[in-house]
């Protein structure tokens, strides 16, 4: 792993530590409801600071907590205009197939590719250390699924090129 | 519009069904294929062996009208499909270019007849490329005008013209490129941009040369602007003497006219590729998630131990329970006894009787 990917991840990673203590907390302002208070924000004393972690102009993370819940929110980079097509495809298909993911959220919040919530009852649910890894590590392979997506397309477009303009020969 | 295949398979196919038939057939079929193109065969019993094909197919060239004559340079390369089996008919079939008389009794029944049927049924491919063959044939003419090279405009799709450019000593052929879809037009530039630079590699060398710009070329100006407004750019091919001596005219002519079916071939087969791969990496990313989650301990599952001698009786198989009763039966009754108690069979069957048992290996203790 490059050194300033390694960096940023592992500031995502002391971050997410450090953010991920979520206990159950009933809706104030609807009696016997329990919602994750980082989507209502309406409550300004349950909600902590949001912080945003940039890598470059391209690429940063956002992660918003409250007292029980916690949302990431990721901007992947996106060099030419082809890996914008290719991230936008294939984040969006993983978005449609949320419930596979359980923490996944099916929009991602404005301005960023991806988002997830995790809330008090994922946390009782899962290990938070394995939660924190799936999040990081989902990071690295969205980054390398993506480059060797590309990489197949101008590939394949060589060889049929090739292909193409061998029959003239 | 051209396809990939010259020859038409429905066509083809009714071809077949009339030469191997045994008795004379009585047939009249409509094809419609691509939209535009229409073929009529009709077949009688009382006039065999003939069978009359029509066709009905747009020309290259802009501006002529569906019911003009063809040129006489395509019915030449008509007449040279098979020039045994096939007769032009003039007047052709009202509503139709051309009309064929096929003899189906000079083709032989072996192999070779697959190949002239093949032949037969490729005559609309015949009929599009033979205007464009025409033009690359003179490839190094130079009765060109002082200056200018008019572009020639070719239309196969009333969407998808494309234009040919003589000059001297080659022929461009310019397809100005639309796709409906933004993501399209990005897959197809990245597939021009690897064939130019394909084009320019050692491994082609021989192949035309081939350029891709986002704006017209200079050639194309003066041209009509809707023809010129594209979301793709213009793809070029310089036509050479090299690309159309002998057999290579044909080649080259049809890989031109099939350029827009190609390119959007790939295109929608990269965008399956994307699909593909993508469904093969949901599992992978969804795997950590997986392991994640808290596992709670497992119920412990006892197994009651019973008497040794019960378990001994119940992990018996029926069969042996059965030969187990037979003999412990016999051997009761073997038993003489000299004093006969009176009742006795009575207390025998009763309290002697082998119990019944169902074969159950075990069981597992319920909480």
């Amino acid at each position: 792993m490059a050194n300033p990917l390694r960096l940023y991840l592992t500031c995502i990673r002391n971050t997410l530590e450090a953010a991920m203590c979520l206990q159950n907390f009933p809706c104030q302002e609807v009696e016997r409801h329990n919602k994750p208070e980082v989507e209502l924000k309406t409550s300004p004393e349950l909600l902590l600071n949001p912080v945003t972690i940039c890598r470059n102009e391209a690429e940063k993370c956002l992660i918003e907590t409250s007292i029980n819940s916690l949302r990431i929110s990721l901007k992947v980079k996106q060099a030419d205009e082809l890996e914008n097509i290719l991230t936008k495809k294939f984040l969006r298909f993983l978005s449609m197939r949320a419930e596979a993911f359980q923490v996944l959220r099916r929009k991602p919040v404005q301005g960023y590719d991806i988002s997830f919530l995790i809330t008090n009852y994922h946390c009782e649910e899962m290990q938070k250390q394995k939660l924190i890894d799936f999040i990081v590590q989902f990071m690295e392979d969205i980054d390398k699924e993506i480059s060797e997506l590309k990489l197949s397309v101008n590939t394949r477009g060589r060889l049929v090129a090739t292909e193409f303009l061998k029959q003239f020969v | 519009m051209a396809c990939f295949e010259r020859a038409s398979p429905a066509l083809r196919e009714i071809l077949l069904k009339i030469h191997t038939a045994e008795r004379p057939l009585e047939i009249e079929h409509h094809v419609h294929e691509f939209g535009s193109v229409h073929y009529h065969v009709q077949s009688s019993a009382s006039n065999q062996p003939y069978t009359y094909l029509s066709v009905s197919t747009p020309l290259l060239s802009q501006g002529l009208p569906m019911s003009s004559d063809l040129p006489q340079q395509t019915l030449e390369m008509v007449k040279g499909i098979c020039p045994d089996v096939v007769e032009i008919v003039e007047p052709a079939k009202e509503g139709y270019r051309l009309t064929l008389k096929l003899n189906f009794a000079r083709i032989p029944h072996s192999k070779v007849s697959t190949k002239m049927i093949r032949d037969i049924s490729s005559v609309q491919a015949v009929i599009l490329s033979s205007e464009l063959k025409e033009i690359l044939r003179n490839v190094d003419s130079q009765e060109v005008s002082r200056g200018l090279y008019k572009p020639i405009k070719l239309i196969y799709h009333p969407r998808e013209p494309f234009f040919v450019i003589k000059q001297p000593a080659k022929i461009t052929a310019v397809f100005p490129m639309r796709f409906k879809e933004t993501e399209d037009v990005i897959i197809a530039t990245a597939f021009f941009q690897e064939l130019m630079d394909v084009g320019s590699s050692g491994a082609c060398t021989k192949a035309p040369h081939c350029i891709w710009s986002a704006i017209p070329p200079p050639e194309l100006r003066g041209e009509p602007i809707q023809d010129l407004s594209t979301n793709c750019g213009f793809v070029s091919f310089d036509i050479t003497s090299r690309h159309v001596e002998g057999k290579k005219l044909d080649k080259t002519v049809w890989n031109l006219l099939n350029f827009y079916a190609f390119v959007k071939y790939h295109v929608k087969s990269t965008r399956g590729f994307i699909q593909r791969r993508m469904r093969m990496c949901l599992d992978r990313l969804v795997q950590p998630l997986q392991t994640a989650e808290i596992e709670e301990d497992q119920p412990v599952k006892k197994k009651a131990k019973g008497c040794r001698r019960l378990r001994k009786w119940i992990s018996s198989s029926k069969l042996k329970i059965l030969k187990r009763k037979y003999d412990f039966t016999n051997k009761i009754k073997r038993i003489r006894s000299r004093i006969k108690i009176h009742g006795f069979s009575r207390f025998r069957r009763r309290w002697l009787k082998m119990p019944k048992f169902s074969p159950v290996t075990r069981y597992i203790k319920l909480d």
